[in-house]
């Protein structure tokens, strides 16, 4: 009982983690309808990053993410101005493999740069653990997991708040109908763009304490942020969050009851069920999707 | 429109295709080179995947980035049955084909309720997965050890003839299969998928099929040639058979070549494969993996960026153009004067209902559609009458399109009944809505831009036919039907070119032709004489006439109320997704309601002449 207890605790705690991660596919596959296969690299980019500063400067993984957020979002905006904005008008479908071709030269790029072995941050808290009873709460997935509340909450309270939050919504549920009101879809999908890739310096950051990393991982975290977007449904960032705690809990009891090798196996197999029976997602509710046919 | 020149080009394309046989057939018997002989191997490999993935990505449009699993499926399968029950990999990689083609028929049914972008998640996810299974099921597989094939026993003296040629024969047989599919329905049917599914299962396309089958040919072939290679390389090992750099160079000898042609990605794949050749012997030292990785890479995203259409079709349209200057063009500006042409479109459909069918053709029953909050159709009955033409009216966002949408499956609704000449439609998809004999066209009318405007006319499939698939894409008889209807439309000088060439209000015209193609009992039309000339918007409404002459009842949704007058019998009116009132026209304009919906409510009406 002690055993399944931890092993829900472990999955909610990564699954926080996984919708941190995946916070920029939410944001770029559900307003805009671009699936970003680049979003693993940004990622990976972004723990790298994170990873540089930490070991030349002995700078926390966390905090470093508030430095790596602004040139992530600089990358994000360059690639949405010469790529993204380009190609969305010929072929959507083009872009996906732009942005797949991104990832790849990303993954290149980091290969060259740090090498092909593993790494990985050791902050003050990494294993370190606090006890709760008889359960074991680990420090670095109790602060990742807080990192992910925060900023989820952050870009949630933008959206509902803010004047961008609300373009971005009007921009996304009605692109004409935006444009009648004075705002400019692709100028707000280049702010979406940017916020995206910036927010994964957060995710990355998480990633740089509590996985080992290589550059080739790239394509895995890229499986476990769509898996988190399909299963939650387009767009909704508190569904990605639950699906983050499904996909984390399904995972982390893979783990314990059978073995660790087919748990790596959890996310692209949720894909492909849930894209089975209930392709809108697990927690949405359907909208009207034939406007303006 | 062919001229010579253009024949004289096609004859030497035609020649050239033997020719290019001869000299790979020969190859091998007059060089012993092992390098290039192994070169081409390769080459041919890439080749049959990218012109399968050609027949999913390029005819149909649903972009794979996971097709490297077919050839991990179909070496896994060759491998495991050469070692564990001795059978011939020769034919074992035709059972690993088998494996390939069921597993496309399984992963187009995971597609079937998802649309484009979600097919490359799914094929991506997939390869995935099935990279993990390899390596995890180790008792199968030999997991991260890999799995060794037995040695081929032939004699040395044969070099690779016994992979070469069976290679070579595979890639001849796919590029045979996917001309031929170009040329057929399935085809016709794969481009309009590609230009607009939805219209498409509206036509009566059973688009899921057609994906099916597309994804299962393109799957089949590759699979056979993984398992030829598993055999030639006799080591498998997890991390290089399912290796996602393989689909990127899959995708990138076909966007090269150009996508959606037929020789493309075959050209495509005979620059793609030496270079990657070169690059995996020519390289060393630790880096290799990472600039390899960079060269696929930026090469895949140039060409996304730059060359999006491909080499080939860019080479062709310059050659077109060369052409083009020569004295031989013929105009095809010519405008037929429209309000001249003959006014009927009788000769479309061979309707067996002759005279008026006072019976209800269309019966509606408490349909109700939400989005979210927002009840767009909110309990609507409606009995429509053969041989009746019937007004939908109502102000803007009042429900109207999408109770057509409700009507014809676009939008599902799990709430209310639609019978259609006495068969249940409401829990059927939409192709079988058509074959029930429902058409509708669209407000802003939507033609297969892929396809010409003869083989839109007749894209429509009144039943779904395996047999059918197989056939030209426009047969001898098709062709002669649709040109009368042309001609009746004076749009005959049009026939062979894209619907692009044709005013709006053209292909409003050409759009209704389509769907009476469907030989229908019931026709809903979407604003059919919005934003068109009197003298066509005159011409529709005797074509109509005739439709209605001929038995068939038509739904039309219609702000001139001008020409409602003219033309319906009956009426109904929307308001906030509600039907408030029908009637005939005279009854309709009396009435408080309607004039309320339209007007607001704190609007006295002035008492209508004459009618009080």
């Amino acid at each position: 009982m002690i055993a399944l207890g931890q092993t829900i605790i472990f999955g909610i705690l990564i699954g926080g983690v996984y919708a941190l991660m995946a916070t920029g596919l939410t944001l770029t596959f559900g307003v805009m309808k671009i699936v970003n296969m680049a979003q693993g690299a940004f990622l990976i980019v972004s723990t790298y990053l994170c990873y540089a500063l930490w070991q030349q400067f002995g700078i926390d993984p966390i905090v470093a993410a508030l430095l790596v957020m602004f040139p992530m979002a600089v990358i994000g905006l360059v690639v949405y101005k010469l790529v993204i904005e380009r190609l969305e008008r010929i072929d959507p479908g083009l872009t996906i493999v732009a942005t797949f071709a991104l990832a790849l030269i990303a993954e290149a790029f980091l290969a060259l740069a740090w090498g092909p072995n593993q790494k990985t941050t050791t902050p003050a808290y990494f294993n370190q653990a606090m006890h709760l009873g008889p359960l074991v709460i680990p420090r670095a997935q109790f602060y990742a997991c807080l990192l992910a509340i925060v900023i989820t909450a952050v870009l949630q309270v933008a959206i509902k708040r803010t004047w961008l939050g609300h373009a971005i919504t009007a921009a996304s549920e009605n692109p004409e109908g935006a444009r009648l009101i004075g705002i400019e879809p692709a100028r707000i999908g280049a702010w979406i763009f940017a916020i995206a890739t910036g927010s994964t310096a957060f995710g990355g950051a998480a990633l740089s304490f509590l996985y080992q990393f290589t550059p080739d991982t790239q394509d895995f975290w890229l499986g476990v942020t769509l898996s988190v977007v399909i299963v939650g449904g387009l767009g909704s960032i508190p569904g990605a969050f639950a699906a983050g705690v499904l996909l984390g809990v399904a995972e982390s009891l893979t783990t314990t009851y059978v073995s660790v090798r087919w748990a790596t196996a959890v996310p692209t197999l949720l894909i492909l069920v849930v894209l089975t029976i209930r392709p809108q997602g697990l927690f949405t509710r359907t909208t009207r999707q034939d406007a303006g046919s | 429109m062919t001229s010579s020149p253009l024949t004289r080009a096609t004859l030497l394309r035609r020649a050239w295709i033997p020719i290019a046989v001869a000299a790979l057939i020969c190859y091998p018997l007059v060089s012993s080179d092992l390098y290039y002989q192994n070169m081409l191997i390769v080459t041919f490999m890439l080749a049959i995947g990218a012109s399968g993935w050609n027949i999913m990505g390029g005819y149909a449009g649903y972009i794979s980035l996971g097709n490297s699993a077919f050839i991990g499926l179909g070496a896994y399968t060759t491998g495991i049955l050469a070692v564990r029950e001795s059978i011939s990999p020769f034919l074992g990689c035709l059972v690993g084909g088998l494996v390939c083609a069921i597993g496309a028929a399984l992963l187009s049914l995971v597609t079937r309720r998802t649309r484009g972008m979600y097919f490359v998640i799914v094929t991506f996810a997939t390869l995935q997965l099935l990279g993990v299974v390899a390596t995890t099921w180790s008792g199968l597989t030999g997991g991260s050890q890999g799995l060794a094939l037995p040695l081929p026993t032939w004699s040395l003296s044969y070099q690779n003839w016994p992979f070469y040629y069976p290679m070579l024969g595979l890639l001849v047989g796919t590029i045979a299969v996917s001309a031929w599919v170009r040329r057929s329905k399935l085809g016709l049917g794969l481009f309009a998928i590609q230009d607009d599914e939805d219209k498409a299962a509206g036509l009566g396309l059973q688009t899921t099929v057609y994906k099916m089958i597309a994804f299962v040919l393109g799957g089949t072939f590759v699979g056979i040639a993984g398992g030829i290679y598993a055999y030639y390389v006799t080591f498998l090992n997890t991390a290089a058979v399912f290796d996602i750099v393989t689909s990127v160079l899959i995708v990138l000898a076909v966007l090269l070549g150009g996508r959606g042609t037929l020789w493309g990605p075959v050209l495509g794949a005979f620059i793609v494969a030496p270079i990657s050749n070169v690059t995996s012997t020519g390289l060393g030292g630790a880096d290799s993996g990472a600039i390899r990785l960079l060269l696929f890479g930026g090469l895949l995203g140039a060409v996304a960026i730059f060359l999006p259409r491909g080499v080939l079709p860019v080479v062709e349209s310059w050659f077109r153009r060369l052409l083009a200057r020569g004295p031989g063009r013929t105009s095809t500006n010519a405008d037929p004067d429209l309000s001249t042409t003959a006014a009927s479109v009788s000769d479309v459909g061979n309707g067996s209902v002759d005279g008026a069918d006072p019976s209800d053709v269309l019966v509606v029953r408490g349909v109700r559609k939400s989005f979210g909050g927002l009840r767009a159709v909110d309990g609507v009955d409606l009995n429509l009458a053969g041989a009746r033409i019937t007004g939908l009216i109502g102000p803007n966002g009042s429900g109207k399109t999408t109770l057509f949408n409700v009507i014809d499956g676009t939008v599902p609704t799990r709430d209310g009944t639609i019978t259609l000449g006495g068969r249940r439609l409401d829990r059927t998809g939409r192709p079988a809505r058509a074959h029930a004999g429902l058409a509708r066209t669209y407000q802003l009318p939507r033609l297969f831009a892929n396809l010409t405007v003869v083989e839109n006319i007749v894209a429509p499939e009144r039943r779904f036919a395996f047999g059918r698939l197989w056939t030209k894409r426009v047969t001898a008889a098709e062709r002669e039907r649709a040109m009368g209807v042309l001609d009746d439309l004076g749009l005959a000088a049009y026939a062979d070119g894209s619907p692009a060439n044709l005013s709006y209000g053209q292909r409003k015209l050409v759009e209704l032709a389509q769907v009476l193609w469907l030989d229908p009992v019931l026709v809903m039309l979407d604003e059919p004489a919005a934003g068109i000339s009197p003298a066509l918007s005159e011409r529709l409404a005797d074509m109509v006439r005739s439709l209605r002459r001929r038995g068939v009842g038509i739904l039309l949704v219609e702000h001139d109320l001008a020409f409602i007058a003219g033309l319906c019998e009956r009426v109904y009116v929307m308001s906030r997704g509600a039907i408030i009132a029908h009637g005939s026209v005279a009854d309709i304009s009396a009435e408080h309601a309607v004039v309320d919906a339209y007007l607001g409510d704190s609007v006295v009406p002035v008492p209508a002449e004459g009618k009080t």
